[in-house]
């Protein structure tokens, strides 16, 4: 018997989701931060995606966050020309860092202690936590806005992706390009996996992957349609992509074909995410809603429950709802 | 046809409330150091905590009875890029993020009702 996909929704968000992210794996499991057109970027528990709460403070739209490794800290890049620091247990906002321009991506080094920030004044900073009233560690180069800045290779370089149509490896110490790729159309999108080394990064319709280190092409797909988000497995066995055409396609990673597509969501899907267990993934849309996706369909896991043919009485549709249980964190 | 997965219940929403981190929660209760459980029994001197919470009772406790006596009476504001405006004060909201003020009186003109931005506003001062 053949089982569909259902997709959870978490609405809350009144804007369109432009950014998410989720933790490392903590004792008390681990979490997704959402950023959002209405400024209003929220942290939800990861595999059931309940809201926890929501960071108040930022005067425009969230175009990125981020949570550090143990959920213990958040930064968001808003519209208001500040990234912020959170306290990521209370919801307190811990520090205000300004900026020239619209502030579009943040990434905690794996200590916490520093913070990178990139956004439209083409200006890659380097934030030191503890001395957050120092002058900031800036690194210029980029000709076009910054949309994606990241720590790679254990924080000694640091992966910009800008509209410039340019990713460019820097050194952190030297703060000099170590190696630059070009582009026909812009960087959509662009992501890390740090235990594989490799560089995910999305333009056009394309997913193409890349060894971090030399910034060597390891493989490119061709997607239906024009892709914003491309996520791979912690596994490496599948990666997800979603786009324009409001689907979120699933490619199996080493034959590269297309496995399965789902619909779900009502506008482009601007964002996906496997979790750190690789067990879902997370996509947010320009309909304002983030949806959990099973990476096994059917299998037990968070809000999705696996139904033995002989408990289904019906060929009814609808999900079931037992009285619910206090589910604690 | 293909049956849909089964869900216990679908994700819990915001609470339209309040900005939620539950100070409740296990992971708040072990994390924060600011919060004070006696049940916790955390390493430092219970003394010290005993008359920090006693300390932190009364702070907010006069915060709380201000915003009351504050009721309906013309407050002034404070806040930055040299604002100084008066309004009557009406109420907080509970994570003390805005102020709902009447007759905010403003260099472009009196604005019957307004939102104040509280993290905007640096000193508020009125008479008991």
């Amino acid at each position: 018997m053949a089982i569909r996909q259902t997709p959870l929704t978490c609405s809350g968000h009144t804007r369109p989701v432009v950014d998410l992210a989720f933790s490392g794996i903590t004792p008390y499991g681990y979490f997704l931060i959402s950023a959002c057109k209405d400024g209003k970027p929220m942290l939800r528990q990861g595999d059931t995606g309940d809201w926890i709460g929501t960071f108040l403070g930022h005067k425009g739209a969230v175009w990125g966050a981020t949570l550090n490794s143990d959920a213990t800290k958040a930064a968001t890049a808003a519209a208001d020309f500040t990234a912020k620091v959170w306290d990521a247990v209370s919801g307190d906002e811990v520090l205000t860092l300004s900026h020239k321009h619209i502030v579009k991506s943040v990434n905690f080094t794996l200590d916490s202690k520093h913070l990178l920030t990139g956004g439209n004044d083409k200006t890659l900073r380097i934030f030191d936590m503890i001395k957050p009233d120092a002058d900031p560690q800036e690194i210029v180069g980029h000709s076009g806005a910054i949309k994606k800045a990241l720590w790679c290779n254990n924080d000694q370089h640091i992966l910009s992706a800008a509209d410039d149509r340019t990713v460019r490896l820097w050194d952190r110490s030297s703060a000099e390009v170590v190696k630059s790729l070009s582009f026909e159309a812009s960087v959509t999108s662009m992501e890390y996996m740090p235990e594989e080394k490799i560089l995910i990064v999305t333009y056009g319709k394309t997913i193409s992957f890349y060894n971090a280190l030399s910034l060597d092409l390891i493989k490119s797909v061709d997607a239906p349609a024009s892709i914003h988000s491309a996520s791979l497995h912690p596994d490496k066995d599948f990666f997800v992509a979603g786009g324009d055409d409001f689907k979120i396609y699933k490619y199996d990673y080493s034959t590269t074909e297309e496995l399965e597509s789902y619909k779900g969501h009502f506008g482009p899907v601007h964002c996906v995410r496997f979790s750190p267990d690789g067990e879902l993934y997370a996509s947010g849309s320009e309909d304002g809603t983030l949806r959990l996706w099973q990476t096994v369909v059917g299998k037990t896991y968070g809000l999705w429950k696996c139904v033995l043919p002989e408990e289904l009485i019906s060929d009814s549709c609808d999900a079931s709802y037992p009285a619910a249980t206090e589910l604690k964190a | 046809m293909r049956n849909p997965v089964s869900v216990l219940r679908l994700p819990r929403g915001p609470d339209p409330n309040s900005r939620g981190f539950d100070p409740n929660s296990p992971r708040f209760l072990a994390l924060c150091p600011t919060s004070i459980s006696s049940s916790t029994g955390s390493g430092s001197d219970p003394v010290q905590m005993g008359e920090e919470q006693c300390a932190r009772s009364a702070l907010r406790e006069g915060f709380l009875r201000a915003l009351v006596a504050m009721t309906n009476k013309p407050v002034q504001f404070d806040m930055y890029e040299r604002v100084k405006v008066h309004a009557t004060f009406g109420s907080s909201d509970i994570d003390v993020l805005n102020f709902q003020v009447s007759d905010l009186h403003t260099p472009i003109g009196v604005q019957k009702e307004a939102l104040l931005r509280c993290q905007d506003v640096i000193l508020y001062s009125f008479d008991l």
